[in-house]
């Protein structure tokens, strides 16, 4: 949230430095009104930038709360999401996990990528630590790029530049995706942003164990199958559980992502509104020396004719 | 051999989660029905569901054993407390999911209440897919596609009451 609005301010700031030093001496009056004009073009579009967000974020919230009942389903199977706190262990991952890791495509949404890159490093970082290994699928360019830097060996694949907003049948491309990726991994992990209220959101991840047909492991052990053929009808079904999963996960994080950036661009909106007024401020004292030293040339000019 | 199935590592938090949730007090038969951009019954109380299970239609009432079923394409009924003639949606497959505490999750991406569809539009839905899946080559994922969408065209127009071929 801060390091947009940061972003965005120095940007102005920096369009502004040469003048800033011009000012200390004598900044002409014409710099200065130009500053503000350009100042406020800058407030208007993220003004409206916010509001686009905040259209925006009504439709991801009601499609966000259509998606919490219809995952209701795959997290009796697998169980709560973990919340991503200073102290987590990450002991329910398993060696050789799959992590996937949602990001947004598009940038001045605050924080929300950086967040998620940050987790999926310390998450890296203490299964490397702990002696297991893992690998990452990443969803979204802002992602990828960070995660490139910072843990890029891992990386098997990315899915950038997808559509906003996010659908079923997106969520059900990206499943094949990761199933892509390999089957041969022993957990997948989607990290991501969960949206709590337009002001917060926390970042979570799910674990979701592959569903053995035998064995000392073997999942739901107390139904019957229907057809009886368990381990087919367990296939199809981890799979669309995966995709269950990632719908949902995904419509969390574009909620999060959209209030984010609402309110990143309000920030923004507020911090050029007071570089405008201290701007405004010093256009008026620089008008009014030069008023001041015109009246004193006149007036120093007439006395020496007169004297 | 039971025993140690139940207390083997990838069970335990399903059968913990089970336990602790609480079934209806009514007694009745609990369903949660949704679909991905759709919520149609969120734990709502009912007297029982007839499933379009791949193995054949079966019902679930109160009490039922656990039991997950694959679905196909076909008509899931919704008999509620009130009595009354039963709610029919049409489902293209999915997942249904009997659990032990008389709650029934009902999972598919997509169903449409059986008053919604239209017979000739299924009609002419149907011919299009034919005529894809005669052109398409045999084998290709094309063909797959095809086959699919006139199964399901095939299963709603039946839904109807209506044979196409």
């Amino acid at each position: 949230m801060l390091s947009t609005s940061v972003r965005v301010t120095s940007r102005v700031a920096s369009k502004m430095a040469p003048m800033a030093i011009a000012a200390r001496g004598m900044a002409t009056e014409k710099q200065l009104f130009q500053q503000i004009n350009s100042t406020k073009n800058i407030m208007k579009i993220t003004s409206s930038m916010k509001m686009v967000s905040a259209a925006k974020l009504k439709g991801d919230e009601n499609r966000l709360y259509a998606a919490r009942p219809y995952n209701k389903w795959a997290e009796t199977i697998s169980g709560d999401s973990t919340p991503m706190e200073d102290e987590v262990e990450f002991a329910n991952i398993p060696d050789n996990a799959l992590i996937v890791p949602l990001t947004s495509d598009k940038g001045l949404c605050g924080g929300i990528n950086s967040f998620i890159s940050r987790g999926a490093r310390t998450m890296c970082a203490k299964l490397d630590a702990d002696g297991k290994k893992s690998s990452l699928v990443v969803v979204g360019d802002k992602g990828r790029s960070q995660m490139r830097r910072m843990v890029g060996e891992k990386i098997v694949s990315a899915a950038t530049e997808v559509q906003t907003p996010y659908s079923f049948d997106l969520a059900a491309a990206i499943t094949a995706e990761v199933l892509a990726a390999g089957n041969d991994y022993s957990a997948i992990v989607i990290l991501h942003n969960k949206f709590v209220n337009s002001a917060t959101y926390i970042q979570e991840y799910k674990v979701l164990s592959p569903m053995e047909s035998t064995g000392d492991s073997e999942a739901l052990v107390s139904y019957e199958f229907e057809p009886d053929i368990k381990n087919e009808v367990l296939e199809d079904l981890s799979e669309y559980l995966l995709c269950s999963q990632l719908y949902h996960a995904m419509m969390e994080a574009a909620a999060s992502e959209q209030s984010a950036r609402m309110a990143a661009m309000e920030n923004a909106t507020k911090n050029a509104g007071e570089m405008v007024d201290a701007l405004t401020l010093q256009y008026n004292r620089a008008r009014q020396a030069r008023i001041t030293t015109e009246l004193i040339e006149i007036i120093s000019g007439a006395s020496a004719i007169e004297g | 051999m039971f025993v140690s199935r139940l207390s083997s590592r990838a069970s335990r938090p399903v059968v913990a989660r089970l336990m602790s949730e609480a079934a209806a007090p009514s007694g009745n038969l609990v369903i949660n029905f949704n679909l991905p951009h759709s919520t149609i019954y969120d734990s709502k109380e009912v007297s029982s569901v007839i499933i379009p299970g791949l193995a054949g239609e079966y019902g679930v009432t109160a009490g039922h054993s656990p039991i997950v079923s694959q679905m196909k394409a076909g008509v899931l009924q919704i008999l509620h407390t009130d009595g009354g003639d039963a709610e029919k949606y049409f489902v293209p497959g999915g997942f249904a999911l009997s659990h032990e505490n008389s709650v029934t999750d009902i999972t598919c991406p997509e169903a449409v209440p059986l008053d919604d569809l239209d017979v000739s539009s299924i009609t002419s839905a149907f011919a299009d897919a034919k005529k894809s899946y005669d052109s398409a080559e045999d084998g290709s994922e094309a063909k797959a596609e095809a086959q699919i969408d006139m199964e399901v065209n095939r299963a709603m127009a039946a839904a109807l009451g209506t044979t196409i071929a």
